[in-house]
């Protein structure tokens, strides 16, 4: 098999209400999949460094913010420009219990992993009916 | 005349931003060349920045040659298991080659690369003739 050519999508930009940093945000891109264990959630973020992340879950809704470090760009002046910088906000509606405690994250080469274990009563249990 | 302070970082995203829309709006362009590439000027350098998250930095293979640097690599993920179910997929993964032109002349040997948070920076400082120089002034 050979590997398809990548394509590169412009970042989007979001409106984000009550900011209380100025600056522009995007939609980071992401993978978000399901195993009967977890729902994992794969975020682009590149220039934002692991501390620079926020996740936040509000009853179903899942927000992740991150923010880029700014002295990667002192005494520069651009030249050519194909992209933006600024930082990444998105948020979901979870379909799904999460436990709260158990949820991790982690960022690595610009890339957020959050794993979201599922709460007790979502997990798939399979229940054998008791003979009469 | 009142001064306003104007953050330098503030400035620079949005004199990115009205080049980004002076570049590519209101097409609506799909797909471009990955990785989408930065140039900057240093005075003494020009620096390329990349954005390549999730690239296995030793997966980048960089060649600068003239004025003239080639970025080639791949993206690739390890897949979750068979027993994951993909509710979304919007991160692509590929192959990628990427030749940008410098716009003068640089000393290509002393060129230097680093990623950063999924960011790769490479420095190419000018070609000596090239630098701003000081000069001073010789006391007659």
């Amino acid at each position: 098999m050979t590997a398809s050519e990548l394509e590169a999508k412009p970042k989007q930009k979001v409106e984000r209400r009550e900011t209380t940093r100025p600056g522009t945000y995007f939609q980071p891109p992401v993978d978000i999949f399901e195993t009967p264990d977890e729902l994992v959630v794969v975020a682009d973020m590149p220039g934002v460094p692991p501390d620079g992340v926020d996740v936040d879950l509000e009853g179903d809704e899942l927000s992740i913010e991150g923010r880029v470090s700014r002295g990667d760009y002192e005494g520069l002046k651009a030249l050519y420009v194909e992209y933006g910088v600024g930082g990444y906000y998105r948020k979901f509606a979870l379909g799904e219990m999460v436990d709260r405690a158990g949820i991790k994250a982690q960022l690595k080469n610009g890339v957020l992993v959050l794993k979201l274990p599922k709460a007790e009563a979502a997990r798939p249990r399979r229940i054998s009916v008791e003979a009469a | 005349m009142a001064f306003v302070y104007r953050d330098p970082f503030e400035v620079l995203q949005s004199e990115l931003e009205r080049m980004v829309d002076a570049a590519f709006s209101p097409t609506g362009r799909t797909g471009g060349l990955y990785p989408p590439v930065n140039v900057f000027d240093r005075s003494d350098a020009y620096v390329v920045k990349a954005e390549v998250p999730g690239v296995d930095p030793e997966k980048i293979e960089i060649n600068v040659e003239d004025d003239t640097v080639t970025l080639r690599g791949e993206r690739a993920f390890t897949e979750p298991g068979a027993n994951a179910a993909y509710h979304r997929r919007e991160r692509g993964q590929g192959e990628f080659r990427r030749v940008i032109r410098l716009p003068g002349r640089v000393a290509a040997d002393e060129a230097k690369a680093q990623t950063r948070n999924g960011v790769l920076t490479v420095t190419i400082p000018k070609a000596k003739e090239a630098r701003p120089r000081r000069v001073q002034i010789e006391a007659a």
